[in-house]
């Protein structure tokens, strides 16, 4: 078993390997692309131009923070709001379609189209979405909740059933021989079990929209993003670079509270409290740190 | 055995089993008020026997019939409890009422006082009243079977299956549950199938004895 195991690692790391080698014909092309990179760096890149956290000149700032007048500030606020409605709209309406892709919940011709559903609204980038709703309602706010409430739906609903699908099965036995229907089955069995999980995704799709928020806003639907994408078009790109640590740092913020709020539904003693490191590091180089109780309780599963 | 009992359980001629068979040709019945102990060595079937006859696994042959009500007529708990650890005790207990409601009391409200109050009572009987709004997930293994009975009884089903329930609890608190439990199936004449691993628990206090061994079911009279 064990053999088997390491001998499907090796043989997947050497496809991998041979793949990439394979994609990559062209290598000479490497030489000179790392001395432009370097001249693009420090020309253009370094150092971030700051001015993003001053007031703009128009309108006329009457805040009693300046900075609440800047580039960053307003485009980050809009953008967390629009991250924000897009993530409970699309989790309100993953939850009851995830209940009917969880094959332990559902029947196979609900489950099977359902799953083909969610996958479709995955799909598409949410770029392409951002298009196709700028098409129907112009460009703007609007268009943006739409087409990242779409894509947070195909991931968030995808990532619920698995959940779902991976609760224990004894709970759901009992429910079952007692006769229960199957919204009783999902609210009072797979969601409550599940639930630290359901958080745990719902957190991590509110940071992901943050995040994307900047490629929705490419597209012109509002946020960070709209600054960004002018920006880009002027090529100041020191001014890019200061919004996108502006994200990064945002970023970080939420992942941290994500991790106290999670922390409030799990397990006394399972969950260490945050530590530094965790702080200052994104979460996924600070889970390998410190494995979150998500993958503990995974790992217990398989072993029960 | 009278005229006018009331039978709750028929296998006949049944095999159970997953791929292979486990246990084959089972012919019996469970009558109204029995309390019936299934005995047998580790990995024979026990469990799967209670899932069979629960409708989680499909007899390999033969058919199954049971005269309970499908919403609500039975009660199982299994053999690893099956409770919710995030939801309160309360809520859990709550639970086994849900099943006697419509099926369009949607589960998003509470239950109404009625139910509310058998769960008390079933509780206050479990000695679990105090525990009330704790999650079960911290409890001692010994208070989540009182749980998951008081959860059962509540619901008031025809049938009680119950997977080694007994297990884990001291002697004071084996004596509470199976007076908790046998009052309940006197109040509805209802019946139950217990897993047991001690003989001597299952002969006091069961009125039958299923013994498995060498895949068949052997009924041995108890009284
Ligand atoms: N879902 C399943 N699919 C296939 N085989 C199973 C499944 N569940 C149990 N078995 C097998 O069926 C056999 C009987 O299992 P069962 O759980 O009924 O035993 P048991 O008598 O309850 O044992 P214990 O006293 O240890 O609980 C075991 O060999 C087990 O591996
Ligand atoms: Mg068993």
């Amino acid at each position: 078993m064990n053999r088997r195991l390491s001998l499907t690692v090796v043989v997947v790391l050497g496809l991998a390997l041979l793949t990439f080698l394979n994609l990559v014909g062209d290598w000479g092309r490497l030489t000179g692309g790392m001395s432009n990179l370097g001249v693009f760096f420090r020309e253009s890149l370094w150092p971030p131009d700051w001015s993003v956290l001053e007031p703009q000149s128009y309108p006329v700032c009457e805040a009693r923070f300046e900075f609440t007048c800047s580039v960053a500030w307003l485009g980050m606020v809009e953008t967390i709001k629009i991250a924000f409605v897009a993530t409970v709209i699309g989790f309100v309406v993953a939850l009851p379609l995830s209940v009917m892709a969880a094959s332990n919940l559902s029947p196979f011709e609900i489950a099977v189209p359902t799953r083909i559903l969610l996958a479709a609204m995955r799909s598409l980038p949410s770029i392409i979405w951002a298009v196709l709703f700028m098409i129907i309602f112009d460009m703007g706010t609007l268009a943006g909740i739409c087409a990242m409430s779409f894509y947070t739906v195909g991931y968030l609903g995808k990532l619920q059933f698995e959940s779902m699908e991976g609760i224990k099965n004894a709970p759901l036995e009992a429910a079952k021989a007692m006769g229960m229907t199957r919204t009783e089955k999902a609210w009072l069995v797979a969601i409550p079990e599940s639930a630290n999980q359901l958080l745990s995704h719902l957190l991590f799709m509110f940071e992901y929209n943050v995040r994307h928020g900047t490629v929705i806003g490419l597209v012109g639907a509002g946020g960070i993003g709209l600054y960004l994408n002018t920006y880009l078009k002027l090529a100041q790109y020191d001014k890019v670079v200061a919004l996108l640590v502006v994200v990064f740092l945002v970023v970080v913020v939420i992942d941290f509270v994500s991790m106290v709020l999670r922390s409030a539904v799990t397990e006394e003693g399972d969950v260490e409290r945050p530590s530094w490191s965790s702080l200052f590091l994104p979460a996924a180089i600070s889970s390998t740190l410190h494995p979150t109780p998500m993958l503990k309780d995974a790992s217990l599963k398989e072993s029960e | 055995m009278s005229l006018l009992e009331e039978v709750l359980v028929h296998l006949h001629d049944v095999a159970i089993g997953y791929d292979v068979p486990l246990i084959e040709d089972i012919n019996i019945e469970v009558i109204a008020g029995d309390v019936i102990a299934v005995l047998g060595p580790s990995g024979i079937g026990k469990t799967t026997l209670l899932r069979t006859i629960a409708g989680l696994v499909r007899p390999l042959e033969g058919d199954v019939e049971l005269a309970v009500p499908s919403r609500g007529g039975l009660g199982y708990i299994p053999q690893r409890l099956g409770l919710i650890g995030n939801l309160t005790v309360r809520d859990n207990v709550e639970m086994g009422t849900r099943v006697s409601l419509s099926r369009w009391h949607l589960p998003f409200f509470p239950v109404p006082g009625k139910q509310r109050r058998i769960a008390e009572r079933a509780m206050e009987d479990l000695d679990i009243l105090t525990l009330a709004d704790q999650p079960v997930r911290i409890l001692s293994g010994g208070q989540q079977r009182r749980v998951a009975t008081a959860k059962t009884v509540a619901q008031r089903p025809k049938l009680v299956l119950a997977d080694e329930f007994l297990g884990e609890l001291d002697d004071d608190n084996v004596e509470i549950v199976m007076e908790t439990v046998r009052q309940a199936i006197d109040a509805q004449n209802s019946a139950m199938i217990m897993v047991e691993h001690h003989e001597e628990l299952a002969k006091e206090v069961a009125n039958r004895i299923w013994r498995i061994k060498d895949g068949r079911l052997i009924e041995e009279l108890v009284r």
